[in-house]
């Protein structure tokens, strides 16, 4: 971006890109802050932030293309950088260790394979979100980018910073997981996992 | 009720490659897919359980996570306090 030499936006183009092109997505923005810091005042002082350096660097945003992917991978980097250090949650399994045992080329999907339809549709929404807000973080977020925001693999590759191919597989690894999850909140449903 | 459920049958039990089909299966459902993705879907749809349970089994996840995940309301000052402090900072 910075290689491009672009004209700087004047006051009112600066106020007209804030008000129509960054604001409508901050009901996306607070749910996925608070979605990675699971508490209300985190997450608003991360979506303020997040605003806040939208506007202080909105020279670098090109009017009229994805506003919101671009302030979905400011507010990613600024949770890496200053939340996730403070975070009150306690950290989780190490991701890294969870990704290198689920880069195996063999995932056991006998696990999960029994993990039916039917349990899945009658599951409350309070269980799929825990099950969700059960996973590190990385996992949790492609989730969260792809399937509850809309995003495509391209976008969630910028968001990210990572190629195409990892999100796809860190997706796939990711759904492995929740399913595990589902499958222990099926099972203690009373629901029989077995064929 | 699926129409591909009733071939269940001629569909062989063991899928050759999931880790490879899989990731493909669940690209088709993010709208990821090639151009040849219909196709691709189908065929694997009727000739592979594995292929088969596993799509519809994601396809049901996407919709619960999309549908009754938790939605956070915003706190009713947020927007407020961002503008006042863009003031600030002008």
């Amino acid at each position: 971006m910075s290689e491009v030499q672009r004209k700087k936006y004047s006051d009112k183009e600066k106020n007209n890109i804030f008000d129509h092109e960054f604001m409508p997505h901050i009901d996306s923005m607070y749910n996925f802050a608070y979605r990675l810091t699971f508490d209300e005042d985190d997450a608003k002082d991360l979506v303020q932030d997040t605003y806040l350096k939208a506007y202080r660097f909105i020279n670098s945003f090109e009017k009229g293309t994805n506003a919101k992917a671009w302030l979905f991978r400011i507010l990613k980097n600024s949770f890496i950088n200053e939340y996730r250090k403070k975070s009150k949650q306690p950290s989780k399994v190490d991701y890294q260790e969870v990704e290198t045992y689920y880069n195996s080329d063999n995932v056991d999907y006998s696990m999960t394979s029994d993990l039916r339809v039917d349990a899945v549709k009658d599951m409350l929404g309070d269980e799929i979100s825990n099950a969700l807000n059960s996973l590190a973080v990385d996992f949790r977020t492609v989730i969260i980018l792809c399937d509850l925001e809309g995003f495509t693999y391209e976008e969630m590759a910028k968001i990210l910073d990572i190629p195409i191919g990892t999100v796809r597989s860190r997706l796939h690894r990711a759904r492995n997981l929740l399913k595990d999850k589902l499958r222990s909140y099926a099972e203690n449903m009373g629901y029989d996992t077995d064929e | 009720m699926d129409k591909n459920q009733d071939t269940s049958g001629q569909r062989k039990l063991k899928c050759s490659d999931e880790n490879k089909c899989f990731e493909l299966l669940e690209s088709i459902l993010d709208g990821e897919g090639e151009a040849d993705t219909k196709e691709v879907l189908d065929e694997k749809l009727a000739k592979c359980q594995p292929c088969f349970e596993h799509y519809h089994l994601e396809k049901v996840i996407k919709e619960i996570l999309q549908n009754k995940c938790t939605k956070h309301m915003l706190p009713s000052e947020l927007a407020e306090t961002i503008r006042q402090k863009i003031q600030e900072i002008k």
